[in-house]
């Protein structure tokens, strides 16, 4: 018989299949080895399909206020993480100042281009919560015509009217935003955005006071925000994003 | 999550701006007044400043042996009860601008909309001739934003003066705006003590 006694007894224990060993209080513990499972970290193709997306909330604040925007983006997918984006809209702007009468009017486009990161940690959701930064620019015209000036002291009297003055103007957005799958290809998302002036063109007579793309320039800086539909084109993706597992290995493999 | 967060918040702070509406809702061409040595003094005599304006207007002189000549905008029989001569006579128009300023370091003058030069006559209360000063400058209409109004702005060209009280003057910052900045430096005759 043995003078040691080796109990040696393994449990299946719920679904993990863990080992369990008895020993005696005299028995010397021999070193044992946990092998972890293994799982295959999962690869993302570079390229994964093209997003169409349509700004709703620009038209609506248009119905509602002296200006807005429409716009349309078209945004790369590399690994889902990763998004290059080019968006290109169209602003209008119609405003007369109760107190003052000043009139100010202009339609023009305006195109914007950068690149969104998304910040969520599991790249495979079809949701994406990303923050990301754009440059803008637009190269417009406006109208600005108001209340005719008299001189006070040494008198006379002229219009304030002027047309197609010429601006070129470019600003940088810094951008959060979410966007949820609805169904297959489709999302829906919004986006805030914080606006910061680089350059505003502008002749001597006259500020621009509405930058399509930008909104108004009342304040050194300015809050923008989109809701957007959103589609995923995936042609041309390739279906590399597999998930291959190794199976599972337990072992108490003795050193 | 708490990065993105502190991310948010840092832009929050970032967006607070102001209003581009100027504080100063006058456009006035700045004059300061330094001695002949460039020396910034506050000018002790007593002055006024009209403006020539467009147009004549109808003046009544009255002269007397041994006595100042008097101008008026009116006839006053009063002169004429104290043995004055009364003439009737033509003279610009003009308006006056600053009344008896005293110890002042500069003077706020508006300028004209559309004529292509002013004409500033400063009288002194000790000096018995005046001086003139001729600024010419181009000007044009400005909105900064429509809720902001209309203002007229000027590009200083030239200025010219006479020597009474003045040694000369120097257009240091030819844009007359509402940043209420120098424009103008006038040299005083004399030095300051």
């Amino acid at each position: 018989m043995l003078s040691l006694l080796l109990l040696l007894s393994v449990h299946s224990v719920g679904a993990q299949d863990e080992p369990i060993v008895v020993l005696n209080e005299t028995d010397t513990i021999r070193p044992t080895k946990y092998i972890a499972p293994l799982i295959e970290q999962p690869k993302l193709a570079l390229f994964q399909g093209f997003t169409l997306s349509a700004d709703i909330l620009g038209p609506v604040i248009y119905l509602l206020s002296d200006y807005g925007s429409t716009e349309a983006a078209l945004r790369l997918n590399l690994k889902n993480t990763y998004f290059p984006i080019v968006e290109v809209g169209y602003g209008k702007c119609e405003s007369t100042d109760i107190e003052t009468n000043i009139s100010y009017s202009t339609s023009a486009p305006f195109f914007r281009a950068g690149i969104d990161f998304n910040i969520l940690k599991n790249k495979f959701m079809d949701n994406r919560l990303y923050v990301g930064a754009r440059y803008g620019m637009s190269s417009f015209k406006f109208d600005m015509s108001g209340p005719a000036m008299t001189d006070p002291i040494w008198g006379g009297s002229a219009p304030y009217s002027y047309h197609n003055a010429k601006s070129t103007s470019s600003w940088m957005e810094v951008v959060f935003g979410v966007q949820v799958k609805i169904w297959r290809n489709f999302h829906m998302g919004w986006s805030v955005r914080y606006k910061q002036k680089l350059h505003i063109g502008h002749p001597s007579y006259a500020k621009t006071y509405y930058i399509p793309g930008y909104g108004t320039t009342t304040d050194t800086s300015c809050w923008g925000g989109t809701y957007n539909l959103i589609f995923d084109l995936n042609w041309g993706k390739k279906k590399q994003n597999k998930t291959p597992l190794r199976p599972t290995s337990i072992g108490g493999k003795n050193e | 999550m708490k990065r993105l967060l502190i991310i948010l918040s840092l832009v929050a702070l970032v967006a607070c701006s102001a209003n581009n509406c100027p504080l100063e809702n006058t456009v006035t061409c700045n004059y300061y007044f330094y001695d002949r040595e460039g020396v910034a003094v506050k000018y002790g005599e007593t002055f006024s400043v009209t403006t020539l304006l467009p147009g004549y207007k109808t003046v009544y002189i009255y002269r007397k042996l041994g006595y100042t000549t008097i101008t008026t905008d009116r006839p006053d029989t009063t002169y004429i009860n104290a043995g004055y001569a009364e003439t009737v006579s033509t003279a610009r128009r003009d308006t006056l601008l600053v009344n008896k300023a005293k110890d002042r370091t500069m003077i706020q003058v508006p300028m004209s909309y559309f004529n292509k030069a002013d004409t500033l006559v400063f009288t002194y209360s000790s000096i018995s001739r005046p001086d003139t000063i001729i600024v010419e400058h181009d000007s044009y209409p400005h909105v900064e934003l429509p809720e902001c109004g209309t203002h007229f702005y000027h590009n200083l060209r030239s200025i010219r003066v006479t020597d009474a009280a003045i040694d000369h003057a120097e257009i240091v910052n030819p844009l007359v705006n509402n940043e209420k900045k120098e424009n103008v430096k006038i040299y005083l005759n004399g030095v300051a003590e």
